[in-house]
């Protein structure tokens, strides 16, 4: 393979993990800029959208319904521990939110080992999506060509719907005064249920459509959480643009790091944590200046 | 209550506490004595991280990689260098707490979820340092540590009831430490921090220092409990470092009582005798820990002797109130 | 001792604090009054280092201090009161107190010595609560306390770390006329040599206890000058239209 061609191929594969983290991301983000909760169970609602995912694709044989019934799924999930736990726990301060959903991350480790045992699951890919194509001078799966696509149009979607819907603008002025957003006549209650579902279902999405690429494994929500905190403290709470900037920056970190500092590259991204926590603790772009 | 006070219903827990681990090791048989070296490290670790969660009111979620900095610290001294093992542990102490004291610099202007996850990231970062470096053994860790060596004094260490004496002997010295500390002008302001930072910096404190002290002394704190861990076992491994043992020494620390002590010890106890309870039923241990958390926290978040505690102060507060006082206004 | 040059602040497009100019002669006494919305707790934000100015200076004792930080400058010797309580809720009056002398005497490192047991800080903590008339209260939780006497350990707070200069903003804000009655006592009994600024609404406190008042309206200082003097100026009347004309 040439030169550029590596370089392609580091190009893609970094663009694709940074998709992947800007779906996590994006739902951890806003559910803290608009509900003020922790959700540090998002990781474990991303790997249940794997595990979901293999099941589906199991039983129908078929990827698609896997792609479809998993985040669904996912977002039901995320209804139940809504009404249960996270409405109750919304005023009660970040110290008790997140050890609570840490301790749903304990809980959902083992429920994925008794419903799916220890071993590291495989998914297919579709019959469709199985080869690859010619792109920027290398052959680059297909697959994963979907990936980095869909991430696009789900970004393009979210930033559209954000900045251009009346939709969009409630969750602005929500995340900016829920009070003030409240007194004039926007129903916050509603909106944030809304808020927490879509993040759930963007989190079971990546979860499905990362199992044919990484395996749906049982460390797979904390190996993902970490990396996708990071997305959001360096991109800030609450910022659609700080995710996008951040879940790039990071996958690329991660990916490029990985080829030339093989070495230090599993603790760059941290140096960069750091970084950020003493120079720009808010983060590069927060909702609230 | 944010302040430390060791009263007499404290001191009552801790000795009985100390005292039925003393039986328990001296009457029990051998498994007996390793439960006893287990609730101790968990405790000593609890009390390091009760000072900077329950009293500093700074979250954080990385002593058990602030442990196994110390542990393999100590570990690669003693096999890779062959250092005599009392240097090698306070080396590995020393190095616990320079790590916590980095961090706790890189995070102290931050607060609540970002300390948090802040502290987490570092954790993994941690732990996937040493996970992935071959000469630390990688997956497989480093065997063959020493422990200390007393026989010039008479005592056995590899005598499982000796090792077991040494764990209680730390535990109390580390809970003593952190009393002292507690007790201190630094503890104090650590106190007055938590309450209300900004005020803190209006009478002329930089809050960024303390703050970063405490996390290095908890560090220092939690690498005693490192050593012993190493020591006991004889063996390391990246396991020590992973979230989820960071994750339980929380949740010993809120099961007992954050903010009073006392309640890691409490907490220690209660966390380990669940465990063997419940392991000996189900291999699925991590819900029990998930539900417990839960329940503890949606309970009132006091835990078991925090809630005793509160509920003795209430009735004490109560027959005051009934003598009269409360409070009158010169308006 | 504490002078203010060509202080400006402003937010985005809004500037909120025009030019500001003031000097405080050691131990004076003064009162800065103005109408809500008039810019004076953003003049003590700016003194006390909670806001960063757009331009200007602050001199203490003829050293700039207008980059230092809020710790710093309570260190050289500026305390403040807030116009809402800021107290350590979760403590006792008495521990407030003796947290803010431990600052006051820079005990605050120590891994040694005990702030609550120090006889020299609890010294300083009876004499504040004399002064503030906590002296009965001490032991009280201050979340149980009435407002008045969170008022008065709000002060309390300030005093106790012994300063050189003292920002008061709005100090008997919400409070009954009893307790004012109290504060110029208080004020009355303070140390002759301690530099003190108040914000001010009660118009008889202000002429009554003040060396000298000014005014600010709309950000910036509108007059300054004596009692007497703020009196008379048909500026400082126009403002306060009809307000002391009705009680004089």
């Amino acid at each position: 393979m040439s030169e550029s061609g590596f370089w392609a191929l580091q190009l893609l594969n970094a663009l694709q993990y940074s998709m992947l983290l800007f779906l996590l991301s994006i739902g951890l983000t806003v559910i803290f800029g608009l509900l003020h909760f922790v959700n540090l169970a998002h990781g474990a609602l991303y790997m249940m959208g794997a595990y979901i995912g293999v099941s589906v694709a199991a039983a129908t044989g078929s990827y698609w319904a896997a792609f479809l019934l998993a985040p669904l799924a996912v977002t039901a999930i995320g209804a139940v521990l809504y009404f249960t736990l996270i409405e109750r726990l919304r005023q009660a301060g970040p110290m008790n939110q997140v050890l609570v959903t840490f301790g749903l991350i304990f809980i959902f480790l083992d429920l994925v080992r008794i419903g799916w045992g220890d071993i590291a699951l495989g998914l297919d890919v579709p019959q469709a999506m199985a080869g690859t194509a010619r792109v920027l001078a290398v052959d680059y799966p297909v697959y994963r060509l979907f990936i980095i696509a869909l991430g696009l149009l789900i970004m393009a979607a979210l930033l559209f719907v954000l900045s251009r819907t009346q939709i969009g603008a409630m969750i602005r002025a929500s995340v900016e005064n829920a009070a003030m957003a409240s007194a004039m006549g926007i129903n916050v209650q509603r909106l944030f249920v809304c808020v927490f579902c879509v993040g759930c279902a963007l989190a079971g999405l990546a979860g499905v459509v990362a199992a044919p690429v990484f395996s749906a494994s049982t460390g797979m929500g904390i190996s993902i959480l970490i990396p996708t905190l990071i997305v959001v403290v360096i991109g800030g709470l609450g910022s659609l643009q700080g995710a996008i900037a951040g879940s790039l920056i990071v996958g690329f970190l991660e990916t490029m790091g990985a080829v030339l500092f093989p070495q230090f590259a599993a603790i760059l991204v941290y140096v960069l944590l750091a970084a950020i926590l003493v120079i720009r603790p808010k983060g590069l772009i927060p909702a609230r200046g | 209550m944010v302040m430390f006070q060791q009263t007499r219903t404290h001191t009552a827990v801790c000795l009985a506490i100390l005292a039925a681990l003393l039986l328990y090791a001296v009457m029990g048989g051998y498994f007996a004595r390793e439960i006893v070296v287990e609730i101790a490290i968990l405790a000593i670790l609890a009390i390091s991280l009760d000072i900077v969660a329950g009293y500093g009111g700074m979250v954080s979620l990385f002593h058990g990689a602030i442990m196994g900095a110390a542990a393999y610290g100590y570990g690669v001294l003693t096999v890779k260098f062959e250092m005599h093992p009392l240097p090698a542990a306070f080396l590995g102490v020393a190095l616990a707490a320079i790590f916590g004291t980095l961090v706790g610099a890189i995070v102290a202007n931050t607060a609540g979820i970002f300390y948090i996850m802040a502290t987490l990231a570092f954790g993994q970062m941690a732990y996937t340092m040493v996970f992935q470096s071959r000469w630390l053994g990688g997956d497989d860790g480093l065997a063959g540590l020493p422990r200390f060596d007393f026989e010039a004094i008479g005592i056995d260490m590899n005598d499982p009831l000796a090792f077991a004496l040494f764990a209680i002997v730390l535990v109390i010295l580390v809970y003593l430490a952190a009393a002292g500390l507690l007790r201190s002008a630094f503890g104090r302001t650590l106190c007055g921090i938590h309450s209300n930072e900004a005020r803190m910096r209006a009478l002329g404190v930089s809050t960024w220092i303390p703050k970063m002290r405490a996390l290095g002394t908890s560090s220092l704190l939690a690498g005693i409990a490192g050593i012993l861990a190493a020591q006991h076992t004889q063996y390391i491994s990246p396991e020590l470092l992973h979230w989820t043992v960071s994750g339980e020494v929380l949740i010993v620390v809120i099961l007992g009582g954050l903010g009073t002590l006392t309640g890691a010890l409490v907490g220690a106890v209660a966390f380990v005798a669940l465990k063997h309870g419940v392991g000996g039923y189900t291999d699925h241990w991590h819900i029990v820990v998930g539900i417990m958390l839960i329940a503890v926290v949606l309970a009132g978040g006091r835990g078991l002797f925090g809630q005793c505690h509160h509920l003795l102060r209430q009735r004490a507060n109560r027959s005051a109130n009934a003598t009269g006082d409360g409070s009158k206004s010169h308006a | 001792m504490l002078e203010i040059r060509n202080l400006r602040k402003s937010f985005g497009g809004i500037e909120v604090t025009k030019n500001v100019s003031l000097s405080l002669a050691p131990g004076e006494r003064r009162v800065v009054l103005g109408p809500n919305g008039a810019g004076k707790t953003t003049l003590f934000n700016l003194l006390a280092g909670e806001l960063k100015p757009t331009s200007g200076e602050i001199l203490l004792d003829g050293r700039p201090i207008t980059h230092l930080s809020v710790s710093q400058r309570a260190r050289a010797g500026l305390s403040r009161s807030y116009q809402k309580n800021n107290l350590f809720e979760d403590l006792t009056i008495r521990q407030n107190l003796q947290l803010a002398a431990a600052a006051g005497k820079g005990r605050t490192t120590s891994l040694l010595r005990d702030p609550l047991r120090d006889r020299e800080l609890a010294a300083i903590v009876e004499e504040v609560a004399e002064q503030v008339s906590l002296s009965d209260m001490l032991d009280i939780d201050v979340r149980h306390a009435s407002y008045g006497n969170r008022r008065q350990l709000e002060v309390g707070l300030a005093l106790a770390t012994r300063p050189r200069i003292l920002l008061m903003d709005e100090p008997t804000s919400g409070v009954g006329p009893g307790m004012i009655k109290g504060f110029h006592h208080l004020l009355a009994n303070l140390p002759r040599d301690l530099t003190i600024v108040i914000i001010e609404h009660d118009l008889d406190l202000a002429f009554d206890v003040s060396d000298r008042i000014t005014v600010m309206n709309y950000g910036e200082v509108i007059f300054e000058g004596t009692p007497e003097e703020t009196r008379g100026n048909h500026l400082v009347r126009d403002i306060y239209l009809g307000n002391w004309q009705a009680d004089a």
